[in-house]
């Protein structure tokens, strides 16, 4: 099976970036595909963030998904040749007409698309969601809410755990799932998720048992013994962001 | 007035017909250790959640009577205030984590307290040395086993230096070498006390309560045993140093003939998730009228196992052969109707909206529900308990009843190969008693029963054969008795049921 879109520790550029510094690069990255006007600059952006993924030797191609993302962009990229017909004329064979237009705004548009799903993968596998929940609290995030996101994240894998134990149940006691009913397919459904329903709401009287238990709300604030730091290289990363972000507003208002 | 004390306390949560806690009175001193003892589903873990003051907040019912803990009125306290006394582990470790890593979650309670992070370091270091797991502070929660995250609850609780510290069935969802580590820490925390990270010797001895079934390791340290039945405390004293004469209130078991017809056939089975083997090279025969008890550590490959001869999971190399048919080219839906499959939680396995319904909900699927599967249906749920329930709804039952409907919903169409992961698990000695008497009545009518469990006694009493599993081979496979030597020469004694408990085993007709 093809390894999941997930955080893989390491010690690269990316993986030592704090992570609210990255999710900074990762919102300018996206603005920037957008804004530029021609394939030139997308290209570019894209040879940098495969540098950077090699360096973090992250398994990009190999990922869940990523071939689906590649043809896609394939698609998008085809589209764009085959229905723009107006500039230099590079082939013709019959009606089929390819210019040269048509190929920059292939490369462009597969280009913006591949740099957007390439940064989110870069910033997903190379950030420790736990850091990036305690970074957002020490920023200000109210702790309740930090919170919520490192409990979805424990519940997540849980819960695809008991679904898949709850299907493999129902396969045993003789459940089909090859129905065309709409009325049985409603059946199935609530079998399959009434089980699910009483996990999660044991699992949410454990975890309030828990956290209240461990005194959790009963002070407006807390501490923290895991410090997200901001390094030298992430002071540099965000004055290196805030310049580009000013060129980029700069461009804008001469345009 | 003592650390702990329970004036006329009865609780009753809406709906329900009985108290689950009637008119308790009790006290318990400062370093008392206590032991919750009683069936399943008799108010243990509800007079856990009472001192622990999470009753009284967090569930809907109504209540009378006083609860203190040091003289606070738990009652009328919110479960912050009750918290700086009280610690709780609970059954399942998994559901009580609310960090990702060992570190955060014995941190977690201390943050919330708004210690100082140096402060907080130093309680890590002492508390995770308390549980022999100081070699576990870097490590993701996700990557630890059973026993070793039973420890880090313990040390999370432990870390805010409560002065009380409830245990509720720590070791029920834990295999025995796991069992042992856990209590042997409870056994630590008794015998050496809990001096904070000060190490202040004139600290108060740190109170501790027990609900446990698995009360052999706990009687060297003399606890106090309360018994309860029915919401009530029924016996209050120490626990005897020797368990009783007859171990297990087991009804009699009937051996089958010897019918030798294969129901399954196994050779070089490899198997696992995500490209990682689980199983590798496995080989086994089991034969109608034969009960195979499956044991070994948490992640040794016996649920796999299970889940393999189902079909539930494709073997990536081997061959495997269920009653005469190659599982790689059967569909499940062939298979499941000669098969019946027991998961590990009750809750998994429900899926109708009554007791009856969930009964007869396989039959109904596999288009065999007449006249007679109906009868054997009614009968089977008279024997269990739940005759008289047919229109309750399956979670309305308690945890013993879900567990006996999830049986009797794969007996009724008679399935020739049963197979069982973990059953019994929560389970109290009467419940086992009738699950077990019922699984050997279907081996004496020529059934093969594949049962994952770990209780030393029950294998011995009831399974033909023992097969032991580690880093997914099979170790040792031979009739109990002389498994459990083998099992002991190989070191694996939590597993290993005593020559002392076999004799007292013999005694009882067989």
């Amino acid at each position: 099976m093809r390894p999941r879109i997930t955080y893989r520790a390491g010690s690269s550029l990316l993986h030592r970036l704090h992570p609210l510094v990255k999710g900074g690069w990762l919102i300018w990255g996206t603005l920037f595909v957008f804004i530029v006007p021609g394939p030139l600059p997308v290209l570019s952006l894209l040879g940098l963030l495969s540098v950077l993924g090699g360096h973090a030797r992250l398994p990009l191609g190999k990922l869940r998904g990523a071939r689906l993302f590649i043809l896609t962009a394939l698609a998008l990229a085809t589209l764009q040749i085959l229905f723009s017909r107006d500039g230099p004329v590079l082939l013709q064979v019959g009606s089929l007409t390819i210019t040269q237009p048509g190929i920059e705004a292939g490369v462009y548009v597969a280009g913006r698309f591949i740099a957007v799903i390439l940064m989110s993968f870069l910033f997903v596998l190379t950030t420790d969601p736990n850091a990036l929940a305690y970074a957002l609290m020490q920023t200000g995030l109210p702790y309740r809410y930090g919170f919520a996101l490192i409990t979805a994240l424990r519940l997540v894998p849980l819960f695809e755990q008991e679904g898949q134990t709850v299907y493999q149940a129902q396969l045993a006691r003789g459940v089909r799932y090859d129905t065309r009913s709409p009325r049985r397919f409603v059946t199935l459904g609530r079998q399959f998720f009434m089980p699910m329903l009483v996990s999660a709401l044991s699992k949410v009287d454990s975890l309030a048992v828990s956290m209240e238990g461990r005194c959790f709300g009963k002070h407006p604030a807390r501490t923290y013994l895991r410090q997200v730091r901001f390094t030298l290289l992430d002071r540099s990363a965000l004055i290196a962001l805030l310049i580009s972000t000013a060129l980029i507003i700069l461009r804008i208002l001469l345009l | 007035m003592s650390l702990i004390e329970l004036q006329d306390l009865t609780f009753c949560f809406p709906g329900r017909p009985r108290p689950a806690l009637c008119d308790l009175t009790l006290q318990i001193d400062a370093g008392e250790f206590v032991v919750v003892t009683g069936p399943s589903g008799c108010g243990k873990s509800t007079l856990a959640l009472a001192i622990g003051g999470y009753l009284f907040q967090q569930y809907d019912g109504e209540s009378e009577g006083n609860l203190y803990v040091a003289g606070l009125d738990v009652r009328n306290s919110p479960v912050y205030d009750v918290a700086e006394m009280v610690g709780l582990v609970q059954q399942n470790p998994e559901a009580q984590f609310c960090t990702l890593t060992v570190q955060d979650e014995v941190a977690f309670g201390l943050e919330n307290r708004c210690l100082p992070p140096d402060e907080i370091r130093q309680r890590i270091a002492w508390v995770l040395d308390a549980v022999s797991a100081r070699h576990l502070q870097d490590r993701a929660l996700a990557t630890l086993s059973g026993g070793e995250k039973q420890k880090v609850a313990i040390a999370a609780a432990l870390a805010a230096e409560p002065r009380v510290l409830i245990l509720d069935e720590p070791t029920s969802n834990l295999d025995p070498t796991a069992t042992e580590e856990v209590l042997r820490v409870i056994a630590h925390i008794r015998e050496n006390g809990v001096f904070g990270p000060q190490g202040d010797p004139g600290r108060e001895v740190l109170t501790v309560i027990v609900v446990e079934h698995k009360l052999d390791f706990l009687r060297p340290l003399r606890p106090r045993q309360i018994r309860m039945a029915d919401g009530c405390i029924v016996g209050d004293g120490p626990l005897p140093g020797q368990p009783p004469d007859h171990i297990l209130p087991l009804p009699k078991a009937h051996r089958a003939g010897a019918a030798r017809e294969s129901r399954v056939r196994v050779e070089g089975l490899v198997a696992g998730y995500n490209g990682q083997p689980v199983l590798d090279d496995v080989n086994l025969e089991i034969n109608a009228s034969e009960l195979v008890a499956v044991m070994g550590d948490n992640g040794s490959g016996k649920t796999t196992f299970l889940q393999t001869l189902l079909g539930l999971l494709r073997p990536s190399a081997g061959r495997i052969e269920v009653l005469g048919r190659d599982i790689r080219t059967t569909p499940v839906s062939q298979i499941a109707q000669d098969v019946g499959f027991v998961f590990q939680n009750p809750d998994h396995q429900l899926f109708a909206e009554s007791v009856w319904d969930e009964a007869v909900f396989a039959p109904r699927n596999f288009e065999c529900l007449d006249g007679e599967v109906r009868t054997h249906a009614e009968v089977l749920l008279a024997e269990s308990g739940l005759g008289e329930r047919h229109a309750e709804h399956p979670y309305r039952l308690s945890y013993g009843e879900k567990r006996r409907l999830n049986l009797v919903s794969i007996l009724t169409y008679r399935p020739r190969l049963i197979l069982l992961d973990e059953v019994l698990i929560g389970q109290d000695p009467a419940n086992a008693a009738w699950l077990m008497g019922l699984l050997r009545e279907q081996v004496a009518e020529g059934a093969a029963v594949v049962m994952v469990n770990h209780n030393p006694e029950i294998t011995l009493r009831y399974a033909d054969r023992l097969v032991f599993f580690a880093a997914g081979q099979i170790r040792v496979d031979a009739p109990p008795k002389a498994a459990f030597q083998q099992l002991a020469m190989l070191g694996y004694n939590a597993y290993v049921c005593t020559p002392a408990d076999q004799r007292k085993l013999e005694v009882w007709p067989v």
